[in-house]
């Protein structure tokens, strides 16, 4: 039994010993005092954290003695700055002196002590925010609105005395943006802020600071509506912003209207249409076919090959075996290059009847190149052709040469044995024509009336081949009208007999009037054209002036070959042919030009012989 | 007579009437007088606060150098030598302390100062690791406050001309633990000065923008 209530009771014990320990009580922990502070630099208080309490309740003290006191004392107010802190009140506040204190926390199972703290209230100052913060936005007349803020400082401390200065610091947001703009405000208690975007909504905060203490906290966010519509003045810079572009808007309307269609052109360059290179249409318009041809400009020689379809195979008269022809061209020379026994019967050079191989014979070789020669005249006169509508301006002084024309538009339409009808189809295209051509009809023209023979004959140097070539035609031409005619070609024959043909082209005429020539590639035993003068080179005849109907009078060039000849022509003046003659050479030599403008870009021939047989 | 009477109601109206306010800061009661006093007031609390500003960075300074662990602060206390001039411990102390007696005060405090900072500056010079800023500060304040000084006669010599009281101010007598051996005694010797200046520099501004709201804008600042 004993043992049984000993071992209890040693039980009991143990589990009272036990249970106290597991409940953990213990003594308290060591408090800390880790703040004090003073508002106005006239109170202070401090606030300890205690430490673990031990389970029990717990007591804390805090005791405090002065510097330069002896005496402890107690805290005078541990209820007015909330629980674990002591107060002190002005009467139990010194400045510019150390408080050492501590803390004390007790319990049943004991106590610790805390560790002391000096403390000098003098810089332990840290006042309440500043108070009444206003905002208003003011939005004077003749200035820029802006945000007034305005506050007082805190209550407590005491400025008027100055006892405490107190600096401010203010800083603002608009509602949604993350920075804060701070401003410092120096010891007024009222702020202007002039940036402040319209129509937002800000917030506002104010702090203080005392001269030698620390800040306090922000104060309550304030907040103000910045109306959209700021000042007046706006309108008014709106009003002025249009009418500025308003007068702008009318200064640019004047200038297009001036200027427009310079300016569309500048902007939107006109699209050019189709255009052949050198060629005008207005010229066409204007009817001036020799500007409108040598626009077309054939100024290469050899010429191009675009000319060079043009052309038209002429027949070639071979120099080897009939002198008297002139000797072939190659076909880099267009022309009315005549070749004995080569006829082509495909060749469409624009030739009569006697062109055709049944036709042709030895006896129809010279009049060969006449009928196509004679006939183009005829057919530039036509007026089907357009392009070709060059007035026959080979003599144009003579009225008689008018009706000769239209006798011999009359006379060339009527014949039909020849010129064939063929030769007229392709006379078009053949832009070449022999000098001699026009010559032959200026003369035939201008002595109309006359013996054809004997004007032939006077024209002609020739010899018994012309006359033969004479009667030849006659043949052919039993017409009397047509006899006329005909003696062109036979004078043309003549022509031929008398010296083979020798042409020059006309390279280009400049403006001065001056018709650069190119001398035939082939040389040719031509008597009148001096040998090795035959060059590649161009052969200029200068134009000493311009008669009235397109005549081009002619100036002797000492260094050209064909002027020399022009010179020989001139010293020979033949009796017969005296200024008629001169006339018609100078007719010649303007209706070449004209007849070789061709729109089909012919080029143009002279031929020497032309001036030498009309002084001869 | 006319002279001696002015005088003698000076000094009537002084034992009459004890309120501070009242009485006249300019006899003479020149207009130069006033605003001359305002320009002399704003210009020594702008250098009081200067002195106290850079006495508070050098000795947070020194603290943070030398101080750290060794428990000095538990050492200076009571350590002052300007403790012996009864100086208002708080604000209705200062208040109801008259303002001459006042500017007087401020003017012991300042004298007391003189030597002090003049041996710190050459000692500070002395010291092993010599720091450029706490010797720069030094520099600083030794010649700020001979400037205060200079003003605050002036202003004494405004408020209350005439008067000229007997040279009072604390004896330092602190030049020997400066220069001791130990270097933690002499530590503990500067930091004590130190604390010293923090504590006086930061009593003379105080005063002073008192004695300003005081005297220049009647209690109304």
């Amino acid at each position: 039994m004993k043992y049984n209530v000993a071992s209890t009771v040693v039980f009991m014990l143990l589990l009272f010993l036990n249970i106290r320990l597991l409940n953990g009580e213990s003594p308290p922990g060591k408090p800390t005092i880790f703040k004090c502070r003073s508002p106005e630099k006239e109170t202070f208080t401090c606030w300890w954290s205690p430490g673990t309490d031990g389970g029990l309740p717990t007591n804390y003290t805090l005791t405090y003695h002065k510097e330069g006191e002896t005496i402890t004392h107690e805290c005078p107010d541990y209820k007015t700055s909330g629980p674990n802190s002591c107060y002190f009140s002005k009467k139990h506040t010194s400045i510019w002196t150390i408080y050492i204190m501590t803390v004390n926390a007790t319990n049943k199972m004991g106590s610790s002590t805390s560790d002391p703290r000096y403390v000098d209230v003098t810089y332990i100052v840290e006042p309440d925010p500043p108070e009444n913060l206003t905002l208003e936005v003011k939005q004077p007349e003749d200035r820029k609105p802006y945000l007034w803020i305005k506050w007082l400082p805190p209550s407590l401390v005491d400025i008027r005395s100055g006892w405490l200065t107190l600096q401010y610091e203010i800083r603002l947001k608009p509602e949604k943006a993350a920075e804060w703009e701070t401003h410092f405000a120096g010891q007024q208690t009222q702020f202007k802020i002039l940036s402040l975007y319209p129509g937002q909504k800000y917030l506002v905060q104010v702090r203080c600071k005392p001269d030698h203490g620390f800040w306090s906290k922000w104060s309550q966010e304030s907040f103000i509506q910045i109306p959209s519509d700021f000042t007046m003045k706006d309108t008014t810079v709106w009003i002025f912003v249009a009418v500025l572009s308003a007068v702008i808007c009318l200064i640019m309307v004047w200038a297009v209207a001036l200027k427009g269609y310079s300016m569309m052109t500048c902007i939107f360059p006109p699209v050019p249409g189709p255009k052949i290179k050198g060629f005008d249409t207005h010229l066409l318009e204007k009817g001036k076919s020799e500007e409108l041809l040598s626009a077309l400009g054939c100024q290469d020689f050899p010429p191009t090959s675009d000319c060079e379809d043009l052309l038209v195979e002429f027949l070639e008269v071979d120099d080897s075996e009939d002198q008297q022809l002139m000797p072939a061209h190659s076909k880099e020379h267009p022309g009315q290059g005549v070749k004995p026994l080569h006829l082509d019967p495909d060749n469409d050079s624009g030739r009569g009847s006697c062109d055709s191989p049944s036709l042709l014979s030895e006896k129809c070789e010279e009049p060969r190149a006449n009928p196509p020669t004679f006939h183009t005249p005829k057919v530039i006169e036509q007026p089907e052709n357009p392009q070709t509508n060059i007035p026959f301006t080979c003599n144009p002084h003579s009225i008689s040469m008018e009706g000769k024309i239209h006798y011999y538009h009359a006379g060339g339409s009527k014949s039909s044995t020849w010129p064939l009808p063929q030769a007229a189809q392709h006379n078009p295209k053949s832009p070449y024509h022999s000098v001699d051509d026009m010559c032959a009809l200026a003369t035939l023209l201008d002595k109309a009336g006359k013996d054809a023979l004997r004007s032939s004959k006077t024209i002609e140097t020739g010899g018994e081949e012309k006359a033969e070539k004479q009667k030849e035609m006659e043949r052919f031409h039993p017409k009397t009208e047509q006899g006329t005619a005909w003696l062109l070609p036979q004078e043309k024959a003549h022509f031929i007999s008398a010296k083979p043909l020798d042409y020059v082209e006309i390279h280009k005429v400049n403006k001065d009037g001056a018709l650069s020539l190119l001398p035939k590639q082939k040389e040719n035993s031509d008597q009148t054209e001096k040998p090795g003068a035959l060059e590649i080179s161009k052969e200029y005849a200068k134009v000493s002036r311009v008669m009235d109907n397109n005549i081009l009078e002619l100036v002797p060039d000492p260094r050209a070959q064909s002027v020399v000849l022009f010179e020989a022509s001139a010293k020979e003046a033949p009796p017969s042919c005296q200024q008629n003659q001169a006339e018609k050479d100078l007719a010649c030599f303007t209706a070449t030009p004209s007849n070789c403008t061709h729109p089909q870009g012919g080029l143009d021939y002279l031929d020497p012989a032309c001036f030498t047989h009309s002084f001869h | 007579d006319n002279y001696k009477g002015s005088l003698l109601l000076l000094l009537v109206s002084n034992l009459l009437c004890k309120n501070v306010a009242s009485l006249p800061i300019c006899p003479s009661g020149a207009v130069n007088c006033q605003v001359s006093l305002r320009d002399l007031f704003d210009r020594a609390v702008i250098l009081s606060h200067y002195i106290h500003n850079l006495s508070s960075e050098m000795f947070n300074e020194f603290d943070k150098r030398y101080a750290q662990g060794r428990g000095f602060i538990t050492k200076a206390i009571n350590s002052c030598h300007t403790s012996s001039l009864s100086t208002p411990e708080d604000k209705e102390q200062a208040q109801q302390i008259h303002h001459e007696d006042l500017l007087n005060l401020v003017l012991r405090v300042l004298r007391s100062w003189n030597d002090p900072l003049y041996h710190l500056v050459s000692e500070v010079r002395g010291m092993r690791e010599a720091p450029d800023a706490i010797l720069s500060k030094a520099i600083e304040i030794e010649e700020q406050n001979k400037r205060l000084l200079e003003g605050m006669e002036k202003i004494v010599g405004q408020v209350h001309p005439g008067v000229k009281e007997n040279e009072i101010y604390s004896v330092w007598s602190g030049l020997p633990s400066l220069q001791m051996e130990d270097e933690d005694s002499r530590l503990f010797a500067f930091y004590n000065l130190l604390h010293c200046l923090r504590r006086d520099s930061h009593k003379i501004d105080n005063y002073l923008k008192l004695l300003k709201c005081r005297i220049v804008y009647d209690s109304n600042c």
